[in-house]
């Protein structure tokens, strides 16, 4: 028997990681669009449950794409067969249903990744069929390098099976969690509120509550992430594993701030508000303080007292630019934002002589 | 114009060329991965990237061919400039504040802003692209279509003067690779 589920598209955010490339790729197969579902929430929840894995989001290890879509009824479950028999059977089931399935997998088997036969890691992709009789699966997977087309059922099966062990010094973040054989399975509850700006303005307007505002200010919003970073600092000096803890917290939360920013600027370029598209480039830079912490945490590893003070001022940095942006949201909510749309004639001026002839302008 | 080419040799901390087999330890990013020597002009050749020349890949000193940025001082002795062209490249794409310092005293901020190295990304900040490898260099092995890139950046001299020195930003997901100082006379001289 052989099964290819079409049109299975890849789909990446250049900020995303494995966990928005593969949810992007699942929902644009059922007619959903990854910028718009993945990019409308903008938050920060941190409750201490820090795993090792690629597609590890904080606060929704269990409910992933609740975390990821929180403002369009997106669910997913994981689901842990007893072995890679029943692994295999029950995600060509879902492929015989007509379902692409989101598998975790170590690199380590796969051959079209760099890590191949190097370094073990806990990376999520999406298969979307298979052919019995070649033996092979169809996987695709758009972190660079992407890849789209057959996989022998072998390596997937050594894949999924991985013990994902610590070899050497390079099986760094993602390593040492078994990947026992889970794939995930997700459904959106409810029906999809159109992209408009009424439902823009309704999540904008939820995310800086929830940042400002967080039902539960120790671990979620800006307070959640002022005690999170304050904490790390605090014991990185005699903790070695907060590098490690702040680098994969930094990941999924740099993807969404990119995420998000993106979105604010689509929603602005197709509304015409000029201003939404000003605040999308202030997102940004949000991400972009992120981006920086990241590395600065990441190589912080061989000193990290050293490291400190330039972790405290970036994370310092971090913060007030996540208090910049949500105060200019606010006044773009409450209406007291500069002039969103674009008004009268352009005021440029042009040599009225550039396109002319050359003997008009002697 | 009038470029000055500058040699950042000396301050070069991050080896993010290699050749095959070269140390393990060497790593452009965090998971130490480098661009191929050999897709790469030799250390301290003259190249012109966009109209703009640098000298690329650094001399070599031993000690790398790139600035992970955390703050250096960079000396400018004498420098006029309406512009500072870099070529450089970063871990996740970023944006960050340097501080031009004048012969007078004075300091100006100015925002760098660089682009991902990592392959199929874009430049999100639009700069021109400068080199792109053939394949992205692990410890173990090089993969082969797996294209990193190495970005032109420019920094604005708004206010005309003689410059001393360059601090570069306080984050280390920056790297530089070469700097130049270009002037241009008669576009903007307010001397």
């Amino acid at each position: 028997m052989r099964v290819e589920l079409t049109p299975v598209t890849p789909w990446r955010h250049e900020l995303g990681h494995c966990l928005h490339t593969t949810a992007g790729v699942l929902l644009a197969h059922r007619g959903l669009d990854p910028g718009i579902v993945l990019g409308a929430a903008w938050g920060f929840h941190y409750p201490g449950d820090l795993r090792r894995e690629e597609y590890y989001l904080p606060g929704h290890a269990d409910d992933l794409f609740a975390g990821l879509a929180p403002y369009h009824g997106l669910h997913s479950r994981w689901h842990t067969p007893a072995g890679p028999d029943e692994g295999w059977q029950e995600v060509r089931a879902e492929l015989c249903a007509g379902r692409p399935v989101a598998v975790a997998a170590d690199n380590f088997h796969l051959p079209f990744r760099p890590a191949h036969r190097d370094v073990h890691t806990n990376h999520l992709m999406v298969v979307h069929g298979f052919d019995d009789e070649a033996g092979e699966v169809y996987v695709t997977d758009p972190v660079p390098p992407a890849h789209q087309g057959p996989l022998s059922l072998a390596a997937l099966t050594a894949a999924r099976d991985s013990g994902n062990p610590v070899r050497h010094d390079r099986d760094m973040f993602f390593t040492a969690n078994p990947i026992g054989n889970r794939w995930l399975s997700w459904e959106a509850r409810g029906p999809q509120p159109p992209f408009t700006p009424e439902f823009v303005a309704e999540a904008m307007a939820r995310n800086v509550r929830d940042l400002t505002d967080p039902a539960d200010p120790r671990t979620s919003g800006l307070p959640g992430l002022r005690a999170f970073l304050d904490g790390a600092w605090e014991r990185l000096d005699s903790a070695p594993e907060v590098v490690d803890e702040v680098f994969i917290v930094a990941g999924p939360v740099l993807a969404t701030t990119g995420l998000h920013g993106d979105f604010l600027d689509r929603a602005g370029r197709e509304s015409g508000d000029a201003r939404l598209r000003e605040l999308a480039r202030q997102v940004a830079g949000v991400a972009h303080h992120w981006a920086a912490l990241r590395i600065a945490v990441a190589t912080a590893r061989a000193d990290r007292a050293a490291a400190l003070p330039a972790l405290r001022r970036r994370s310092g940095r971090l913060v007030e630019s996540y208090e910049q942006v949500l105060a200019a949201l606010g006044r773009h909510l409450s209406g007291v934002s500069p002039t969103a749309h674009v008004s009268g004639l352009p005021r440029i001026s042009r040599r009225q002589t550039d396109d002319l002839p050359a003997e008009v302008t002697q | 114009m009038i470029s000055t080419v500058v040699d950042i040799s000396e301050v070069c901390d991050n080896r993010g060329i290699t050749k095959s087999g070269a140390e393990e330890s060497d790593g452009f990013n965090i998971w130490r991965n480098t661009f191929p020597a050999e897709d790469l002009p030799a250390p301290g050749s003259s190249v012109e990237v966009t109209g703009v020349a640098f000298e690329f890949p650094a001399r070599a000193t031993g000690r790398g061919d790139n600035i992970r940025c955390r703050g250096q001082l960079l000396p400018l002795p004498g420098v006029r400039a309406d512009w500072l062209y870099l070529l450089g490249a970063a871990e996740r794409r970023t944006e960050d504040e340097v501080e031009l310092h004048y012969a007078d005293g004075a300091v100006r901020t100015a925002w760098l802003r660089m682009s991902d190295f990592w392959p199929e990304t874009a430049a999100w900040f639009g700069e021109p692209e400068a080199f792109r490898g053939s394949g992205l260099r692990y410890p173990r092995h090089t993969q082969d279509g797996h294209r990193p890139a190495i970005w032109q950046q420019r920094v604005p001299v708004t206010v005309p003067g003689e410059l001393t020195a360059l601090r570069l930003p306080e984050n280390p997901a920056m790297h530089v690779f070469a700097l130049t100082a270009v002037l241009e006379p008669g576009v903007r001289d307010a001397s």
